[in-house]
């Protein structure tokens, strides 16, 4: 089982593979499954993540049961048809998948959790994206979650991926990461730079907290995955230009799961800091669950 | 370091209903893990919550998540969101206690799930460590103290030695044993193994079909 980061990209320079095969391979080893098994499991994935993709810029939109999240990937989907947004419409479309995948998300809707049900849209929104692009087929779209979930495994297994150890950065962060690699690859960068793109993308969102509001994954969580994708995209395309991120992805890991453990409970989804402390946010969270519950 | 993730579908999957993989996939299950182990219809439910899980379980849906599991369902079940009427409408009792204090076994993310009904009774006690993957750190019951280190899956079986032989070398054909303890208590012997990787269902059916009181996590 690959370890580290290091180790998964020197394996893919000496046998000459992409990651997706050398994930494959490894999950046909450890699962004794079939790779014809392995890969319908993970194309199923996919379907789900399309239909999440759609669903949430459809009519109206999809709504959440509180009424705070939902209808904005609609929004975007209108502003980018005025062929006027200021970041181009590659960039507004993959923040618009993104938030369509986590308004079906708080709208109790069916998602596949990449590594998270709450970053559920930074990586279908890099991969759609992509395939508007790029014309990615079927294939290299499954052989992306392949090296995304190659990437994600070793986050997970060497620091996590949950908000209430980890903080946000843990969640978007490791998505975002695991976008920027899969983006790389797809896009025929090298292993290399698929860790550059990795440990800038967590680089970037190192020390971000998760404070959802009332406790609920609505806000900020749906937007922060518009910033996942968005830094996913940027930092691939900063490793396919060349640019380094000078300390190395595994160190990088590495302190991203010390700043987690450094993160006051209150930052780590008790939603009780930062958005979730403010006046307006206590002020939903009262709304929707009554004032009984408080005892901070 | 503990490796908790071992597939690739650990990170990209699990397909679930949203909103949160750890408080409502991962409470899904802590649930499913309960029920696999009481193996029966519970009368009382009684769900301990604590930290992140006693903060925001409400928000989360992780009370509709956690009885769905008790009730067998799995996380992208589309009756997840209504188990606890379906529960209710079974006459199950429910109920939900957020713990002032920090959790007993050293996990934000906590849930002690207490079943019982006339003949039996259990307490698992897990934590969702994110993205849908759990550890269940406690279990009790028929009288034993079951402190596993964490990472699933587990296998549990009650017996004498030579049923423990027979469960060693069966398993010893289908994936690496990591470690293996033995507990003792009036009802006689439990042993419990840590599995390097997953079961596949037929495997564990064939397990089942040999020994019932095999419980696999």
């Amino acid at each position: 089982m690959y370890m580290s980061v290091a180790e998964l990209v020197d394996a893919a320079k000496t046998a000459k593979k992409p990651i997706y095969e050398l994930m494959i391979e490894q999950e046909i080893k450890i699962s004794k499954t079939s790779r014809e098994e392995i890969v319908k499991t993970m194309s199923r994935n996919l379907d789900v993540m399309e239909i999440a993709v759609k669903k949430g810029a459809e009519g109206d939109g999809v709504f959440s049961p509180t009424g705070l999240t939902g209808g904005e990937a609609v929004k975007i989907k209108k502003y980018r048809a005025t062929g006027k947004t200021l970041s181009g419409d590659i960039m507004m479309q993959a923040v618009q998948n993104a938030i369509s995948t986590n308004e079906v998300n708080s709208s109790m809707g069916v998602v596949c959790a990449t590594p998270t049900a709450g970053s559920a849209g930074t990586l279908p929104g890099v991969i759609f994206t992509l395939r508007d692009r790029l014309n990615l087929t079927r294939e290299q779209m499954v052989n992306c979650l392949f090296t995304a979930g190659a990437f994600g495994m070793i986050i997970a297994n060497n620091a996590e991926i949950a908000g209430a150890t980890g903080g946000c950065q843990a969640e978007v962060g490791s998505a975002s990461a695991m976008g920027a690699a899969a983006a790389v690859e797809v896009a025929g960068g090298t292993p290399d730079q698929c860790s550059e793109a990795l440990a800038m993308a967590i680089s970037n969102l190192m020390g971000l907290v998760c404070d959802p509001v009332a406790g609920l994954v609505e806000l900020p969580c749906v937007k922060r995955n518009a910033i996942g994708v968005g830094n996913a995209m940027i930092a691939a395309d900063m490793a396919l230009a060349g640019l380094t991120n000078k300390i190395p992805a595994d160190e990088v890991i590495a302190a991203m799961h010390k700043v987690g453990k450094g993160l006051p409970k209150a930052l780590r989804e008790t939603g009780l800091g930062g958005l979730a402390a403010t006046p307006t946010g206590i002020r939903m969270k009262e709304k929707i669950f009554g004032k009984s519950r408080d005892r901070d | 370091m503990t490796v908790n993730y071992k597939s690739v579908f650990d990170i990209i999957g699990p397909i679930m209903i949203g909103p949160s993989s750890s408080h409502t996939a991962g409470a899904c299950a802590i649930g499913r893990a309960a029920n696999s182990i009481f193996k029966d219809k519970p009368t009382d439910i009684v769900i301990h919550y604590y930290e992140s899980f006693a903060q925001t379980h409400k928000g989360h849906g992780t009370d509709y998540a956690i009885i769905s599991g008790i009730l067998g369902f799995a996380p992208d079940d589309s009756r997840l969101p209504y188990a606890i009427g379906l529960a209710q409408e079974q006459g199950i009792n429910i109920t939900f206690i957020e713990e002032p204090e920090n959790s007993p076994i050293n996990h934000p993310n906590t849930a002690i799930v207490d079943l019982k009904n006339d003949s039996k009774q259990i307490t698992v006690a897990g934590c969702s460590v994110g993205g849908g993957t759990i550890e269940i750190r406690e279990i009790k019951m028929d009288g034993f103290d079951i402190k596993p280190k964490g990472p699933l899956p587990i296998l549990l079986v009650q017996g004498e030695e030579d049923e423990q032989q027979n469960v060693t070398a069966q398993l010893a054909n289908l994936t690496k044993i990591n470690a293996q303890q033995k507990y003792q208590s009036s009802k006689g012997n439990l042993y419990e193994y840590d599995l390097d990787s997953r079961l596949k269902a037929h495997e564990i059916d064939e397990l089942v079909r040999n020994n019932d009181k095999i419980v696999y996590l």
